[in-house]
């Protein structure tokens, strides 16, 4: 039943990905919200598969309304503040945040005001699941200069963060008792961030996650980067509070399912544990770093030895004795060592091996680094390296560059040296030509041209025998 | 690429571990280094051109080029450790005397020093009998002076230079007179006393160091060497000490495999690839 409650939008969807992100995963998602007890309101857009069975729905656009309509939910549409009217529920369900939940017919409200009209629907000892982008998160350090959307008609007025959002929770009525840092492709809490060993499996698992698109650099550098220096919480694209009277949920939610620890193990939902350790390219690129290449030489020869030798290096981690996990489905060892050598030279490492360390060639040395034949023209093509990432194609271009003028000055080299050549042979000509006027000259001739005729007569001889 | 690429059968050294005829080897896309020294690794008076690649013995080489502004540095190891792997001890080696490799210069330069004060020097150190060894330029010369006092005189051959009087032999030659000795030394500190060291003589370096006309020390010369490889000078040193220095100078415990070394020398596959060698990365 689709209830229009005022300040709807008649011609909109916030679910169809033309108006903004695509909201969260219900594979990440479902954990936090599996259980919540009591009348549950689920406000802005959800992933559909996510919405908890009785729920009610709060979405702006007619069009995402009527796709949400179902016989065991009640779908509300138009604008937070037309909500009052509504009884408070036991929980509030927004992991999308507050910004899609107002519309152009309400007033320009405030991040602070739009939060106190959520609460005000909450009961006194009910809970809160509430999304909060990150105006600072490295998805926006990384994006191109943006355009105005139809979404734009006002902008937020962060910044909020979660510091500015525990004392407004807790007074509230509702402490937050988790805080994930919100990653495509991972939910991740506190310990989970704060334990070194887990480093490498992260790391992997945010790149792989990581949206692909124009922006200014490469983000796998400043994920790995971040979740080095400590800094991977306050980089997310964005945090999820879970606040109110709730368990304080997993430790981290992948599109796997939570995760957990037991005696000092990590696993995965599945039961399998969790390799601890760096991921082999952030390690080889560590090494590339301290132009340490018999360090390189050592990884990539551990690496291509093992079951492990098709797994893209960023998706390896490699435990504390040297061995290599494979986190993806191999594929064949020479896509693995390409996409690794497409990371070095966007890393700015191509330098560190005889020009022209193209794709194709670097693959190849890189094979020979672990004692394996590779002709650079069996690499297969991939993707170009760094395609719409402005630091990798200044890499590239760098790279090109420097390696026309050595070919320039290499053609300069080439034709010194065939002059000079050339003039050698002029001069050994003429010497031969002078040696060949004097007296044993003459002879050696005629002895030569003696054996060539002989070598004629005898022939012809044979010939005639033959025939 | 350079001619000094073919000195002392270097090219041809690494032709024959790369698996490739050994007698006239490809050409060698780079500059390798073809002896030991202070600066950048190649001779002082080498032209560089951009983008060709150095080929270098050590890390320390490596790192030292890369501060003098030098870039496209690859640490390959001597082409004398790939010898030495390449050509087993034999089992009834037997080792006695000294080899003794007087500081020489090369092609137009000039020694200037006391021999007959080096000569006694020597007889007063050695233990055992001597073979001195001569470089081409000084054998003639000096050759006669040295055997009427008593030593024993060769001379491993020719270097080559310009592509002409090329001696794929030198090395061999170098390494097998090294086996037949238990000590190797030279007045001043060089190849031949690192490569004995890697052969398993022990080495010394002491006596005169002499010098060459019109000598120029660019890079701290015969002072720093002293500073700097201290442990390595005087009649006896720490043979297990020389031997980490040699290793280490001469980069004998990061030699290349054989696909490496090709694809970075520009070199083909043998036509007949050993299969051990291939695996599920060749898709030739």
């Amino acid at each position: 039943m689709i209830q229009l409650i005022g300040g709807e939008m008649p011609h909109w969807s916030d679910l169809s990905g033309g108006h903004g992100p695509a909201p969260l995963d219900a594979a990440l998602a479902g954990p936090l919200v599996a259980g919540v007890p009591g009348r549950t309101l689920v406000a802005g857009p959800h992933d559909p598969a996510l919405l908890p069975a009785g729920a009610t729905v709060l979405v702006r656009g007619v069009a995402d309304a009527e796709a949400l309509d179902g016989p065991d939910r009640t779908v509300l549409c138009g604008s937070l503040e037309k909500l009052a009217a509504e009884p408070a529920f036991d929980t509030v369900i927004a992991l999308d945040g507050l910004g899609r939940l107002c519309t152009p017919e309400a007033p320009d409200l405030g991040w602070e005001e739009t939060l106190g009209l959520l609460l005000a629907v909450l009961k006194p000892g009910g809970r809160l699941l509430l999304g909060v982008p990150n105006e600072f998160g490295l998805d926006r350090l990384l994006a191109l200069p943006p355009s105005p959307a139809d979404t734009d008609w006002v902008t937020p007025d962060g910044p909020v963060t979660p510091v500015d959002l525990h004392p407004r929770l807790a007074g509230a009525g509702f402490p937050v008792v988790r805080e994930y840092a919100a990653y495509p492709g991972a939910l991740l809490g506190a310990e989970v961030l704060t334990d070194p060993g887990l480093r490498g499996f992260l790391g992997a698992a945010l790149t792989a996650a990581a949206p692909s698109g124009p922006r200014l650099a490469d983000p796998d550098r400043l994920v790995t980067g971040a979740l080095r220096h400590g800094l991977a919480a306050q980089l997310a694209p964005g945090w999820i509070l879970l606040a109110g009277d709730l368990p304080a949920g997993p430790a981290a939610v992948l599109p796997t399912g939570a995760v957990r620890r037991d005696g000092g193990v990590w696993f995965r939902a599945d039961g399998t544990p969790i390799p601890a350790g760096r991921t082999l390219e952030d390690l080889v690129l560590t090494a590339c770093g301290r132009r340490a290449l018999p360090a390189v030489r050592e990884l990539l020869t551990a690496w291509q030895d093992g079951p492990a030798a098709g797994v893209p290096a960023g998706q390896v981690v490699v435990d504390a004795a040297g061995a290599c996990h494979g986190l993806a489905a191999p594929s064949v060892p020479v896509s693995a060592l390409r996409s690794l050598a497409v990371r070095l030279i966007g890393g700015g490492y191509a330098d560190l091996w005889p020009s022209p360390a193209d794709e194709a060639e670097l693959t190849a040395l890189l094979a020979g680094m672990t004692g394996r034949e590779l002709d650079p023209h069996a690499v297969p093509d991939g993707p170009r390296p760094g395609a719409g990432s402005l630091r990798e194609l200044r890499v590239e271009r760098d790279r090109l560059e420097r390696e026309l003028a050595d070919a320039r000055a290499r053609h300069e080299f080439y034709e010194r040296t065939i002059a000079s050549r050339d003039a050698e042979l002029k001069r050994v000509r003429q010497v031969n030509a002078l040696l060949s006027a004097t007296v044993p000259g003459k002879a050696a001739n005629t002895v030569v041209d003696g054996l060539k005729a002989g070598r004629r007569a005898v022939r012809a001889v044979v010939r005639r025998t033959r025939d | 690429m350079h001619h000094a690429n073919h000195y002392y059968g270097h090219s041809h050294v690494l032709a024959r571990y790369c698996g490739l005829a050994d007698a006239d080897p490809p050409r060698l896309r780079g500059y390798l280094q073809h002896g030991w020294n202070i600066g950048d690794g190649l001779a002082p008076d080498h032209e560089f051109v951009p983008g060709v690649p150095s080929f270098l013995w050590s890390e320390r080489t490596r790192r030292r080029a890369w501060s003098l502004g030098r870039r496209q540095l690859y640490v390959t190891g001597a082409p004398f450790a790939y010898l030495l792997a390449m050509q087993p001890v034999s089992a009834d080696e037997k080792r006695e005397g000294t080899i003794w490799y007087p500081f020489h210069g090369w092609e137009g330069q000039h020694v200037e020093g006391d021999h007959a004060a080096l000569m006694a020097e020597i007889r007063a150190t050695e233990p055992g009998p001597v073979t001195v060894c001569l470089y081409w330029q000084e054998y003639p010369k000096l050759r006669r002076r040295y055997e009427r006092a008593g030593f024993r005189v060769i001379c491993h051959g020719y270097r080559g230079g310009w592509w002409k009087d090329l001696d794929p032999g030198f090395l061999y030659r170098q390494l097998g007179e090294l086996r037949r000795h238990a000590r190797v030394a030279s007045n001043r500190l060089c190849s031949a006393v690192f490569y004995g060291a890697l052969a398993g003589c022990e080495p010394a370096v002491y006596g005169d160091p002499m010098h060459l006309r019109n000598e120029t020390s660019a890079f701290g010369g015969q002072q720093r060497i002293l500073r700097e490889w201290a442990g390595l000078h005087g009649a006896h040193v720490d043979p297990s000490l020389a031997r980490a220095i040699a290793v280490d100078e001469l980069g004998a415990d990061r030699l290349l495999s054989p696909p490496e070394l090709r694809r970075l020398l520009g070199w083909p596959m043998p036509r007949s690839v050993n299969d051990a060698e291939l695996t599920g990365v060749l898709t030739r």
